[in-house]
């Protein structure tokens, strides 16, 4: 029995860190329509300033803040200088040019960082005991709620702020908006800058759970894109619940036979796509 | 006039190139006859991406399929090497008429994606779920069983080399009517516009499925051919990460043209082996290769030599009618 409650939690932080890294994707896609495939950047990079922070510094909190900054501004540079100028360009082609992107970053982080994997040590140590002696380290349960409160933050910047207004009527009638007198572009950087800033915190807090290496992004990458898939792009209420789903599948269904945590996702979205082609939540496009 | 001539060109040039490299390189004979190979295996996943507009990041998953198919035939059931691609060639057909009813109603964008579960799907059914067939990650090795065939025996790598040159001009040749036919121009017509297809009175899905059918069976093929020139497959044939080689490589030669996937093979393969003799990472090269390719020649290699022979042409032209005029 205890063994299950310890994957369902794993599954939970597995699902935090999902939902963190996929956001840039879902809101990529969601407000450009442009599948940006080196969103995985931000997070190998996140991952990689939080291990020289640390092993500078000391401190975790400042490896975090570090790796959220540099999404951030990867996010900034990569928006206004590349993808601005490919909105309106066929879906395959916007693909491949993010993936040269996302190549070329690879190809930067084995030039500075270097090819072996490097270890970042856990910030907390601590256990803790639930349900009558499960035990559980402490650093999984802050990683479900750091997710958790960034679901509640982006729910509110879409819903109460006036930019997420602006934004949300930008997706629906962008000609409309911008008669209006709003800087529709300026509006978009800045979603896609906090989308970055929390890919880069959820490379920042994987960090400690795997080994960080140059080719960290790529195997991100395909879990990221069957959570959105999952999801229904461009929703992040589905790439939220997507999210859910894959941590218990990867978790759980690894607990039952240890092959389901690779192949589990892909299976999942295979027969979700091909039953509901739009996703979970996902709008016909 | 300028387009026939080329066409007429294009297996010559291909041909005379490959042989002139053949003698001036000797000792990379593994690396030409892979570029033969990697050419119809590019010409495969260039009717998806030139023809029909689908892009597919699970073309691995094919090309180890194939691999597979002739690999199993090899180790279990007997030695003919021809029976061999004939077996990967319809394991290829019967896998797109299981595939191609839920596929080819998806958009190109969940189409690419789905095609990456494929490939991951796959890696785990020749690792794990086969293992006892396919001896999962140690590979299936079966050079030994391999018998000779007559006249050539493609056994030894020099005669391989023309063997598979010989079936690269096969291909070329039944690739060239397809683009002529009728189903090549409605296949590009379907990729310009389903809906008006669609409302002229084509079977849209009818059409994908027979270029998404004639693409398998070619990335099946070039399966079957790299497990012979191995002699022997492992899972790694068909992962993830080597979908963007032939993504590339399509690129590079020219998106949608007959010869072009000959060059974007040669092409992709040549820097490859240039790079990684001077560097043990290509992925910073790669990447930029891919983004200029992308925005300044985006017509591909086989777009600059039509550029090149329209040039001469034009001038040529020029030069009558300059005389006319005096």
């Amino acid at each position: 029995m205890e063994i299950w409650i310890t994957a369902i939690i794993y599954g939970l932080a597995t699902s935090g860190i999902l939902f963190l890294v996929s956001l840039a994707l879902s809101i990529g896609y969601g407000l450009m329509r442009v599948v940006n495939m080196e969103a995985m950047l931000y997070y190998s990079f996140g991952a990689y300033v939080t291990y020289t922070i640390i092993s500078v510094t000391g401190s975790f909190i400042l490896g975090a803040l570090g790796g959220m900054v540099v999404g951030a501004g990867l996010g900034l540079i990569v928006e206004t200088q590349l993808l601005r100028k490919i909105y309106d360009r066929p879906m395959m082609f916007t693909m491949v040019v993010t993936f040269g992107v996302f190549m070329i970053g690879i190809g930067i982080i084995q030039f500075v960082w270097g090819l072996e994997p490097k270890p970042v040590a856990s910030p907390i140590s601590a256990i803790v005991k639930i349900f009558g002696g499960v035990q559980i380290p402490a650093y999984r349960l802050l990683i479900i709620v750091v997710a958790i409160a960034a679901y509640i933050l982006i729910q509110l910047m879409m819903n109460r702020t006036i930019i997420g207004k602006a934004l949300r009527a930008g997706i629906d009638n962008r000609e409309n908006v911008e008669g209006l007198g709003v800087n529709i572009n300026k509006i978009f950087t800045i979603t896609f800058i906090v989308a970055s800033a929390f890919a880069g915190l959820g490379g920042a807090l994987n960090a400690p759970l795997v080994m960080v290496g140059p080719y960290m992004g790529f195997d991100m990458l395909l879990l990221a894109f069957i959570t959105v898939i999952l999801g229904g792009l461009g929703s992040i209420k589905g790439t939220m619940v997507a999210a859910l789903i894959l941590g218990q599948v990867i978790n759980v269904g690894g607990t039952l036979w240890a092959p389901l945590a690779f192949v589990g996702p892909f299976i999942v979205m295979f027969f979700t796509i091909l039953i509901r082609p739009t996703g979970l939540f996902g709008k016909e496009i | 006039m300028n387009k026939r001539i080329l066409s007429i060109l294009g297996p010559v040039i291909i041909i005379v190139l490959m042989i002139i490299f053949r003698y001036i390189f000797p000792n990379k004979i593994t690396f030409l006859t892979e570029v033969v190979i990697f050419s119809i295996y590019v010409m495969g996943n260039n009717v998806l991406m030139g023809y029909l507009g689908y892009t597919s990041f699970g073309q691995p998953f094919y090309l180890s399929t194939g691999a597979y198919s002739a690999a199993i035939y090899f180790a279990y059931f007997g030695g003919n090497i021809f029976m061999a691609m004939l077996v990967a060639v319809i394991v290829g057909f019967l896998l797109s008429l299981v595939l191609a009813p839920g596929l080819m109603r998806l958009k190109s964008s969940y189409f690419t994606l789905i095609n990456a579960a494929l490939c991951a799907i796959g890696v785990f059914v020749f690792e794990r779920l086969l293992i006892d067939i396919t001896n999962g990650n140690d590979g299936l090795w079966f050079r030994g069983n391999m018998t000779a065939t007559p006249f050539l025996d493609v056994r030894y790598p020099k005669n391989f080399f023309f063997f598979v040159l010989l079936i690269l001009l096969i291909a070329l040749y039944l690739y060239q009517k397809m683009d002529k036919s009728a189903l090549g121009i409605s296949m590009k017509a379907t990729k310009a516009n389903p809906e008006k297809m669609t409302f002229i009175g084509y079977n849209v899905f009818l059409i994908r499925s027979i270029g998404y059918s004639i693409s398998i069976m070619m990335s099946a093929l070039a399966g079957a051919l790299y497990a012979i020139n191995f002699g022997f497959v492992n899972p790694s044939l068909g992962e993830n990460t080597r979908a963007i080689e032939v993504l590339l490589a399509t690129l590079i030669g020219g998106v949608g043209s007959v010869f072009g996937p000959f060059f974007g093979a040669l092409g992709f393969l040549g820097m490859k082996d240039i790079v990684s003799s001077f560097m043990s990472r290509w992925e910073f090269v790669v990447g930029i290769i891919t983004i200029v390719v992308l925005f300044k020649f985006n017509r591909g290699i086989w777009g600059l030599i039509q550029d090149g022979a329209g040039l001469l042409q034009s001038r040529k032209k020029r030069e009558k009618t300059v005389k006319v005029e005096e």
